[in-house]
């Protein structure tokens, strides 16, 4: 057994390896255990570069996460697959929302098969995220360093070394979702935050895969900061937002759902998407839901979800609107829109697609001044005439 | 083009640019982009005898001795953090002016206070040496040497060395715990 210190290397098999790493949980505090496939620039080329609990297979399945419960997570990596243009992956840890450092965890080990470990000395140490260490080429032979370093400043930072935008969101970043420990040491902590997937401008789309359960009921919910006590950003005037739907299915059925002309859609009967009911007020816990049969799902093309400013100026920002996506069996998948939609009044939120059976989430808040012109930006293709509630 | 040597490797300076004869030594490293202590990394020349020891104290060139007693070797100064673009510190060597009884210049690169700092060259990333015609400002010879370290605290980067008539560059790579006290000892210096 090799046993690096921070700085040593040593080469490591060539084939499919495993690395587990096993850390003592601090209570009250998630550490998330996350794998980057790195370009020679050091920085990820996209999204899918990142493997975590949101996310456990990347690279065509070179990069897995194989395990991730509290004290231990365990990836599979097969370095003779993975693309050419990956030089590096680096095996990080990050503290959820930077509620501790590092110098709590009392142990934290890399595990290498094939006879490589690294101790990491955690002891005095500050950082709230941590490269704990990176596998890299070296004249056609992979090798593993042990790195031990990381940011005070948690997540953003790290994300950020590795080219990745984090956005200003309060939201936790995709490489943050943390993993639901299966037997916690610690009280039960909310499932709901402990599964989150944010969509933001550095990761703006994810894939669920297929499940030969389908995928139940998918439930897009809406909601925002209704300024109804109009002190918050000196408004008296309430916000109102309409959330809706472009849909197409397989059969070139296409039409939109809004609560606008009453189109409010079925969920047993093509299209198989329902709009809840309108919430005119937004008192309403919970704001607008949109409904969508996942046992359909094979029959429906795209979903483009986006919200409508019916009455109130269309300051998107001030909204603090999110739409959440709830698909049984799978992280929430949060997007914000937290950028400026100048004057227009309407915003595309999100793409659902059916990518070979797999529902592919993009976020897009873009915005337009109606449904009209959404629509031709989306290549939809319908013609619009003016409605009213 | 300038020749990028390995661990080992060697060039004949006089034969790749028989021009030379004022060079400048670049040594580089990058900087810390983690969070934590800054990596404060000096680079040394030590003027060698055939014996592979100084003659004397006045043959180590580093940051509190800037320049050889004959001026053959002036080092630039020193640069607290790596930052900045290309070499991180600078020594200036007049082959000229080398005294016939010096039979070779090492160049090392130790990290201050690594012990104490807990670093080591591992953690050092983008470590190079290169050698460059003062005159002509062309790169001779380069040697990229962050793979050939790991845990040790200091690093023979390269070394000049007569060869008959000639001057040759050979690239080291060989690392050392201990730092700078450690190599100057090795060298046949003695510190109280």
């Amino acid at each position: 057994m090799t046993s690096l210190v921070p700085g040593g290397n040593a080469p490591v098999a060539t084939g499919s390896i495993t690395v587990e790493i096993a850390y003592s949980p601090i209570p009250g505090a998630d550490i998330d255990v996350s794998a980057f496939a790195l370009a020679e620039s050091g920085k990820v080329r996209s999204d899918n570069d990142m493997c975590f609990y949101g996310q456990p297979n990347v690279q065509g399945g070179a990069v897995q996460m194989a395990d991730a419960s509290s004290g231990r997570a365990v990836f599979n990596v097969d370095l003779s697959r993975l693309e050419a243009a990956v030089d590096k992956v680096a095996l990080t840890a990050t503290i959820h929302e930077n509620k501790a450092s590092f110098d709590r965890v009392a142990s934290l080990k890399v595990t290498v098969s094939g006879g490589v470990e690294a101790q990491i000395p955690t002891s005095g140490m500050k950082e709230t995220a941590l490269i704990l260490g990176e596998f890299y080429r070296r004249q056609g032979q992979w090798k593993f360093r042990c790195v031990a370093q990381g940011f005070a400043g948690g997540l953003a930072p790290l994300a950020t070394h590795f080219g990745v935008d984090i956005a200003d969101a309060p939201a936790p970043s995709p490489a943050a979702a943390p993993t639901p420990p299966p037997a916690p040491p610690a009280p039960a902590k909310s499932a709901i935050s402990l599964s989150k997937v944010t969509l933001d401008k550095s990761r703006s789309s994810i894939s669920l895969e297929k499940t030969a359960a389908g995928f139940g009921e998918i439930r897009v919910n809406l909601n925002w900061n209704r300024g109804k006590s109009g002190g918050f950003f000196g408004k008296s005037k309430a916000i109102d937002l309409d959330l809706g739907c472009l849909y197409e299915l397989q059969d070139g059925e296409k039409s939109v759902i809004q609560a606008l002309g009453n189109q409010f859609g079925e969920l047993d009967y093509e299209p198989f998407i329902k709009l809840m009911g309108d919430d005119r007020t937004g008192a309403v816990a919970g704001g607008e839901w949109l409904h969508i049969n996942g046992k359909k799902w094979s029959e429906i093309k795209r979903i483009l979800i986006f919200a409508f400013i019916y009455e109130g100026a269309p300051d998107w920002k001030a909204t603090d609107g999110v739409v959440t996506i709830f698909v049984p069996g799978q992280p929430e998948i949060e997007v914000r829109l937290n950028e400026e939609g100048g004057r227009l009044g309407c915003c595309a939120i999100a793409l659902l697609e059916n990518d070979n059976g797999a529902v592919k989430v993009t976020r897009r808040v873009d915005f337009h001044s109606n449904q009209e012109p959404m629509d031709k930006a989306y290549g939809w293709g319908m013609r619009w005439r003016a409605g009213s509630k | 083009m300038a020749l990028s040597l390995s661990k080992g490797g060697n060039l004949s300076l006089t034969k790749t640019d028989p021009s030379l004869s004022k060079l400048i030594v670049g040594l580089g490293w990058d900087p810390r982009v983690t969070d934590g202590t800054e990596f404060d990394l000096d680079a040394s020349a030590f003027l060698l005898s055939s014996t592979g020891k100084v003659r004397g104290e006045s043959d180590f060139i580093f940051y509190n001795q800037l320049k050889s007693l004959d001026g053959s070797i002036e080092h630039a100064g020193d640069n607290r953090t790596g930052a900045g673009d290309g070499d991180d510190e600078v020594l200036k060597v007049d082959l000229s002016r080398v005294p016939a009884d010096v039979d070779k210049v090492a160049f090392t690169v130790t990290i201050h206070d690594a012990e104490v700092r807990n670093q080591n060259f591992g953690q050092v990333g983008g470590a190079f040496i290169r050698i460059v015609n003062e005159v002509t400002g062309a790169e001779v010879v380069r040697y990229d040497l962050a793979e050939d370290a790991s845990t040790e605290t200091a690093m023979i980067f390269a070394e000049l060395y007569r060869n008959g008539a000639e001057w040759k560059f050979r690239a080291i790579g060989q690392g050392y715990a201990g730092g700078l006290k450690a190599v100057a000892n090795g060298y046949g210096l003695e510190f109280a």
